[in-house]
This record gives C-alpha cells, structure tokens and sequence, in this order.
C-alpha cells in the first residue's frame, strides 16, 4: 500500500534510511551502556547500581532498609515470637526525637562562632573563685583542680564489639583518675550539630570551661587512647607559664608545618581567656559541609604530607600555630618528655620488653602514660589498620595498665592477651601491713593537705 | 553457502542489528554464483561481526550483571574480609582464654567450707590506729563520710552487642552522679575468685577493698543494671551512724512473710568494720559453685517464699542469713524504704514525665526515684525476663531523665526521653557564672554538713 503511495524506489530509499537510523541509535544505546558498564560513568551509576537500587526500592515497604555493613550483625528476623531475645533486636526501632522542631539554623552569611565573644573571663573566674572558697582551683600547692574529658556517641556502635572496647577504655580511665584525683566527665551528647565528628569536642571544651570556673587543666582525651601508666603524675609545675600542653615537637610545627607534628588527641588546656580565645581561633575551619570541604583543601595544600580529606581539628591546630607563633606560640607547650600522647604502634609491642626491664611512672618510651591508637576506630566499621591487629593490641594495652591496678590488690592478669586474673600476693591476716609495691594505694599526689596550724 | 548465509542471518537478528548485510546476503543468496574472492570477504567480514557481537555482548553483560572475571576478584577479597572479622569477633566474645589450655574446672566438694580470706579478728583497732598515723587520708572529708561506689560486669564481651551499650551508659550515668557527690568508683571487671562468679563475685571485692583501703568510711555496690535517677539526692548518712549495713529492703517482706524478694542486693552500703568482715564471712559459704551452690538453692528455695527453683544467689542467700541470725545480725542492719535505694523499674519508667511535670529532683522517693534498677532485664544476656523492646526503652528512658538534670547546668536537654539528641534550653552567655551559681548540683547542698564521728 505504502508501495503505490510513494513508489517503490522511494520507498526503498526510506527503509534504508530507517534501518540505518535503528542501526545508529542501537549502535549509541549499546556504547553507552558499555561505558557505563566498565567506566561507571560518573553520578549517573551503573546498571548494578540501578538493580540494587530497584531492590531496595522494593523491599524498603516492609521492612527498615539497613546500609551495607561489613561488620553488620543485626539479621532483622521477622519472628515475632521471639521479643525477649536480644540478638534479634534493632535498637533504631525504639530511639526516637519527640522536639525536633527546635533546630535554630544559623544564617550560612554569618560566620561561624562558638558563642558570644567573652573578654573578661580571667576577671569574672577569679572573682568567682573568690567568692567560693570551698571550690579552689588548686587542690595542693603543686595540684591544680584537673577535669578530664572525653566522650563517645549516644548511638550503639557500627561494630558488634566497639562498645565493649569503650566500655574497657572509660574503666581504665577511671582507675587512673581515681589514684590521681582527678574528675572525669563523660561526654555523649552532640552539643553543636554542626561541629560533629571531631570537632565536637570543641564546642564541649568550651561549655566545660565556662561552667566549672572550679577547674583549672581540662584533660582532653580521645576514648581510644587508654592510661599505660598508672602511677605517671603529670608535672604540673612546668606548665605554670603555659595554658595549651599537647603532645609534639616545635620543628615539626614551625619549620615542618607537618600535620602530625602534635596531636589533639590527649591535650591540657587551661581555664582562662587565652584558652576562649584560641578555641575562638580554631573553630572557623570546622563547620560542617562546604566550609570544612574547603578548608581541607588549604589544609592539604599548606601541611606537610597530610592526605587529602575534610578539616580536621589537629590539622587546623598546626596550621593556626604555624600561621600564628607571635600570637599564640608563647603560651603553647609542645611536650615530648613523655607520652601525653603515645602513637601505639611503636609501643604495644614492646609492652614485655618494659615489664622485664622497667617499672611504672617514667611516662616516656620505658613505660608510656598513654597509648593512643590513632586509626583503629573500634567503634566504626572501618578503621585504617587490620581488625585483628587493633583488638587483640587493645586488649593488651588494656591488660598492661590493669595490671597496675590489679597489683594494688594483690592479683595480674596471666598474661597480656588473658582476661583471667591471678593470684600474686597472698591474703594476710594483717592486710595493712602490706605494701603494695608501687605504692598507689595512698599515694602522695592524693593525700590531703593537712591544716598547717596544729 | 546458503547454510551460512542463514547463520549469518540468526547471529545479526540476534543482536538486533546491522540490517545491511541482511539487505546484502538477502539480495546476494538469489545469486548461487559468487567469486571465491568475495566469498571469503564475506565469511571474513561476518566472522568480524560475530566476534564484535560477542564482544560487546559480554562488556554489557559485565556492566549489569558483573558476571564476569574482574570483578568477581573484589567481592572475593570482600568476602575474605568479612569472614576474617567474623572469626575475631566471634573469638573475642567467646569465653575461651589463652591461659585456658591446661585448666580443668574443679569444684569445691560439699564436704570443704570456703573462706574469703584468713579470719581478720582486730579490724577495727587496726583501722583506727591506721587512721591516726594516716591523717592525710581521713575517712571524713568535709564532713561526709569518705564513700567509694564499686560496681563492675564480666571482662568478656555481652552475648549481643547492645549489652555492652547500656553498660556504658550506666557507667556513665554513675561517673555522673558521683562527680556531683565526692564519691570514688571502682568499676571491677575482673574475677578474683572463680569459686565465687556470677552475682557471688561481689564479695571478695568488697572484702578486698575493705581492706585496702582502710580510708573508705562506706563500700556502696551497685548493679550494672541500676541508675541513678536523681541526681541532686544525698544519702542521709547521719541517719545510718549506728548502723553498718543499709539496704533496702521491707521488714513485714521479711520476718513475716520470708519473701526472697525482701531486701535488694543490688545496691547497698556496708559500713568498713569487724562486723561487715564477719557478715561477708557468713555470707560466703553458700557461694561456692558447683554441689555446693546447687545444694544450697534447693534450700533457699524450700525456705523462702516465692523463690523459683535454682542456685543459690546472693540476695536468698542474705535474706536466709538475717532470718535465721536475727538476733545476731539486724541490730545493725538498716531496711531503707523511705526512699528508693533500689527502685523496681517496672512502676516507675512509665511515670517519668508525671514527675517532670509535677515534682523536682531531690525527693529520692516515689515521686522521684533515686534509683531506677532494671532487675530481670540482663541486657547483657541472651534472654531476659522481660520483652527486649520494653527494658531497653526504658533503659533509655532512665538514661536519658538522668542526663537532662546533668545537662541542665550546661543549658540543654534531650529532645524527648527517647531520644539521643539534644537541644538547647538556655542561650549562652557572656555572664556564664550567673548560671553556674543557680544550676550546679553541687553548690544545692552546701550548708548540710554531717557531725563528725
């Protein structure tokens, strides 16, 4: 019919035109499939996407849609027989925000601040503590009031067991603050959402400083870095023209500019104006989003051998005491005498090493203060280094400062990597006779100071 | 000829293409007839396109299906790694030890009597005359009594993941309440005597801290599984000053109806003296595990009222000891009911709000407890006795009615008592101390000052 219409060669011409038109158009739908197939052409996904996505499309009805876990333990069963059983429990079932409405959005033009600019805060604290002499901030001569901070997410972990290690971390944090006077607040709440990650600990600082006028060293510490030696007493005194004690050396700040020439992982930072001041300094690289995308790149840019990713609160530190030695340098003490912070990779393995050849209360390479283990993140899914090393080390360095505190009381562990505890020392008829032999039951940085006037 | 030519045909239709040579073998199969040159042109040119087919076909197969032999390699290496992890965390959370290997469980026979330790008859003028060289470490500081908190859960990781979370809330919540209160913590994670674990391990703790430390006026143990819900309550300890032991407990619960729920173990006080040695020497012997635990619960069971069947635990086992040693005992044991030392969980979550609306922490009673115990719940278990969803809920609901009286000095609190975030409640300020002053717990009890003994 279409023949006597427009006659045959015509027609001829047209199917040709059209098959070859078809050819083409099979010809690109193919190529980019293929592109996206091997080169995953960038946003647009690749077909495996696209199917997994139609999947979760699909299955997302029924029931909460979980993210890819490596170390995922829950399997959501949909035995509902089974409510007393705690293996089969999905805790984001019960959490819930009841007021959510109060999310004050700060105007993005504004630039950021961690509150209203304080400038008498050395008058307002020393009248305070005037008038409240029952809250001095020096509890001996040589011992100033010390807080320790530090804190984890009000979330259960990613990883099955990252809650047990922060469980074992706090212990062993308390044990040291116990023998050394020292009060320990643990954080869980996100006082700033956005200075989250590791910045939060900024916005707490702060918080801290200005309600407990009281306290004279606030001790950040990150909680995957544990107390390896019990019976170290920081030497207060040497800091007494200093308000920022962070562990570090001053060539690899100010001539290296390298971004691991300090860590603000285990840190002492004073109660006093300098001390807002510097936060106040600090604080503008970490904002969440483009701000801290940005600053990264300048922080990657100026800083010796740091990788490229967001901000990062040490980073933004070594820039700013690089940047800024006349202003702030003069008061900042970067302490390399011993393990304020002690990267646990040179140390754990040479924990035997040190119980054959040395004792505890050097603080330094023979008995680090503290082990740090910078990378594992326990309570993650992933950390940088291999799970296994990380645990098993964990609980070694865990272990190795225990049994300082076991000692006290008479009893070790077996053995660096056991749980099980042993008896040392047995139990006298006469226990106050006994001493234990690091003297931390009653030691001297504890004891009371007595009225002069007897 | 034509053979191939009707191959040819299937493989192009097949991948729905290249219509040309469709058009060029269809007109060409009417010619039988062809030059051997352009015959094997043609075999050559569909081989070509045979091969470019398969090519392109198995590159979109891979794309979709990723069925091939690259990327297999990576959920391979994934899969290792997965199980990799599995197998150490499944080791870390079993309960085998390295030290294990040559270690057999012995159980202590009916027949033997077990001893905490070697009988101490002199503690008190020992700890006096210790007192008095060590005055740098009084018992009294500022005039409370100088009280440690001991409290702890097994080394080994819980048997589910959100066990181990609620221990660290738990311990959180008491770091808290005793920052605001002078009182030391001693969180035991370790067994020092495998005779006596389970709830039993408390004893020789508390025995061992005794006495070394001779400078703690009042050992306070409490569960795991307790916290604090009023955080501004003191304990009245000059109410307790003759006496050395407080729990809290029922007296009719008690003597008349020997109930095994009477007096609560999970927390309470015993006073650092001789005669809290000897109650924990009277207390061990039905301890033991294995005959002599088993023995011992088929007592209790048959002697108290309500008590299920199965081994003897610590509570039936004091409740045992003080109905039969009356008269030796409960003249200087305090049952508190006046507020919540231990407070049931199950009456008390639901009531939260009621409380935050109607009354204000301090009061340590019914109207606001001092302590939420969530006894039967065992998060670090498998199983509890109560629905998973209802403990842990109300475990976060403790938590966080808690924390909101912490973090009012700070200006926030939690956007709901289910809720793990927070909001803000007061702005900041450039006059921080004003507040301070109103809101720390701390200062709330200046000017209450207990005699000294």
């Amino acid at each position: 019919m279409l023949e006597r219409c427009l006659g045959s060669r015509r027609l001829r011409q047209m199917q040709r035109a059209f098959r070859r038109g078809t050819l083409t158009f099979l010809c690109l739908f193919l190529t980019v499939i293929v592109l996206r197939g091997t080169i995953g052409a960038g946003k647009f996904g690749t077909p495996e996407q696209d199917l997994n996505e139609i999947r979760q499309q699909l299955y997302s009805r029924g029931r909460r849609v979980e993210p890819h876990r490596v170390l995922e333990e829950v399997q959501s069963s949909e035995n509902n027989n089974d409510n007393n059983n705690y293996a089969t429990f999905d805790i984001t079932k019960i959490l819930k925000d009841e007021e959510a409405g109060d999310d004050e959005k700060r105007d993005p033009n504004t630039p950021y601040t961690l509150g209203p600019k304080i400038s008498d805060w050395d008058e307002q604290r020393s009248s305070w503590l005037s008038n409240n002499p029952d809250y001095p901030n020096f509890i001996n001569p040589n011992k100033p009031r010390v807080l320790l901070v530090t804190g984890s997410s009000p979330k259960p972990c990613e990883n099955p067991v990252g809650d047990h290690y922060l469980l074992k971390s706090i212990k062993n944090k308390i044990d040291y603050c116990r023998l050394h006077g020292i009060e320990i607040f643990y954080n869980m709440a996100l006082l700033d959402a956005e200075m989250a990650g590791f910045w939060a600990k900024l916005p707490l600082i702060r918080k801290l400083l200005l309600s407990h006028p009281e306290v004279e060293f606030l001790w950040w510490m990150d909680s995957d870095a544990m107390f390896t030696d019990m019976a170290f007493e920081v030497p207060w005194e040497r800091y007494k023209d200093h308000n920022f004690v962070m562990h570090g050396w001053n060539e690899m700040i100010y001539d290296e500019k390298n971004w691991i020439g300090l860590n603000t992982g285990s840190f002492l930072l004073r109660n006093c104006q300098w001390s807002l001041d510097i936060l106040d300094a600090w604080a503008p690289m970490g904002p969440k989003g483009k701000i801290r995308d940005e600053a990264g790149k300048i922080l990657t840019r100026e800083l010796k051998n740091r990788p490229v990713f967001e901000a990062d609160d040490q980073s933004a530190m070594v820039y700013l005491l690089a940047t800024g030695r006349e202003q702030w340098g003069g008061k900042v003490y970067l302490e390399n005498h011993y393990y304020l912070h002690g990267y646990w990779g040179i140390l754990v393995d040479r924990y035997e090493e040190m119980i054959e050849n040395y004792h505890p209360g050097f603080g330094d390479h023979r008995w680090p203060l503290v082990t740090h283990f910078v990378g594992c993140k326990p309570c993650g899914k992933f950390g940088d280094y291999p799970v296994e090393r990380c645990l098993k080390q964990m609980d070694r360095a865990y272990n190795f400062g225990d049994n300082q505190i076991l000692q006290m009381y008479g009893f070790t562990h077996k053995s660096l990597a056991s749980r099980r505890v042993k008896r040392v020392r047995n139990e006298s008829s006469n226990p106050l006779d006994v001493k234990d032999e690091l003297g931390l039951l009653h030691p001297a940085f504890k004891a009371i100071k007595l009225p002069t006037s007897s | 000829m034509g053979q191939e030519n009707n191959l040819t045909q299937k493989r192009t239709t097949s991948t729905g293409g290249l219509p040309t040579t469709t058009t060029t073998t269809t007109t060409n199969s009417r010619n039988r007839t062809l030059p051997r040159g352009r015959q094997i042109q043609k075999t050559f040119n569909n081989i070509k396109i045979t091969i470019l087919c398969g090519f392109v076909t198995i590159l979109v197969l891979r794309g979709t299906i990723g069925v091939n032999l690259g990327t297999s390699q990576n959920d391979a290496v994934n899969a290792a790694v997965i199980e990799e992890t599995n197998r150490i965390l499944a080791e870390i959370r079993s309960d085998s030890d390295p030290s294990d290997r040559n270690q057999t469980e012995t159980f202590m026979s009916l027949n033997e009597t077990y001893a905490l330790g070697p009988k101490i008859l002199n503690w008190d003028t020992e700890r006096t005359s210790w007192l008095d060289k060590n005055r740098e470490y009084p018992n009294f500081v500022k005039g409370k009594p100088r009280i440690l908190l001991l409290t702890g859960s097994p080394p080994k990781p819980c048997d589910n993941p959100i066990g181990d979370h609620y221990l660290l809330k738990s311990i959180k919540n008491k770091i808290d309440y005793c920052r605001l209160h002078g009182i030391e913590i001693v969180y035991n994670m370790a067994h020092l005597d495998m005779e006596l674990a389970g709830y039993w391990a408390k004893l020789p703790m508390i025995r061992r801290l005794m006495l070394s430390h001779p400078e703690v006026e009042w050992i306070w143990w409490m569960d795991s599984d307790a916290f604090f819900t009023d955080m501004v309550f003191e304990l009245p300890m000059s109410k307790y000053k003759d006496y050395n032991m407080v729990i809290h407990g029922y007296p009719d619960l008690l003597f008349e109806q020997n109930s095994w729920i009477a007096i609560n173990t999970g927390s309470f006080l015993f006073r650092n003296c001789q005669w809290s040695l000897d109650l924990l020497d009277a207390w061990a012997p039905m301890g033991p595990k294995g005959p002599i635990r088993e023995e011992a619960g088929k007592i209790l069971t048959a002697n108290l009222k309500g008590r299920p069947a199965f081994e003897a635990d610590d509570q039936s086992a004091l409740i045992y000891l003080l109905l039969s040693k009356k008269d030796k005992w409960m003249e200087k044991v305090f049952l508190e009911n006046s507020f919540y030392l231990h407070g049931y969980w199950a009456g008390l979550v639901d009531r939260y709000e009621e409380m935050m609306e109607k009354y204000h922490p301090g009061l340590g009673d019914e109207r606001w407890p001092f302590v939420t115990h969530f006894v039967g719940c065992k998060p670090c278990g498998s199983y509890g006795d109560y629905p998973v969803e209802r403990c842990l809920s109300s475990m976060e609901r403790a938590f966080n009615f808690a924390d909101n009286q912490v973090l009012k000095l700070y200006g926030f609190r939690h956007r709901g008592l289910l809720s793990p975030k927070i909001k803000r409640i007061r702005n900041e300020t450039i006059t921080p101390l004003e507040f301070v002053d109103q809101f720390d717990i701390r200062r709330q009890h200046e000017g209450t000052v207990e005699p000294k003994n």
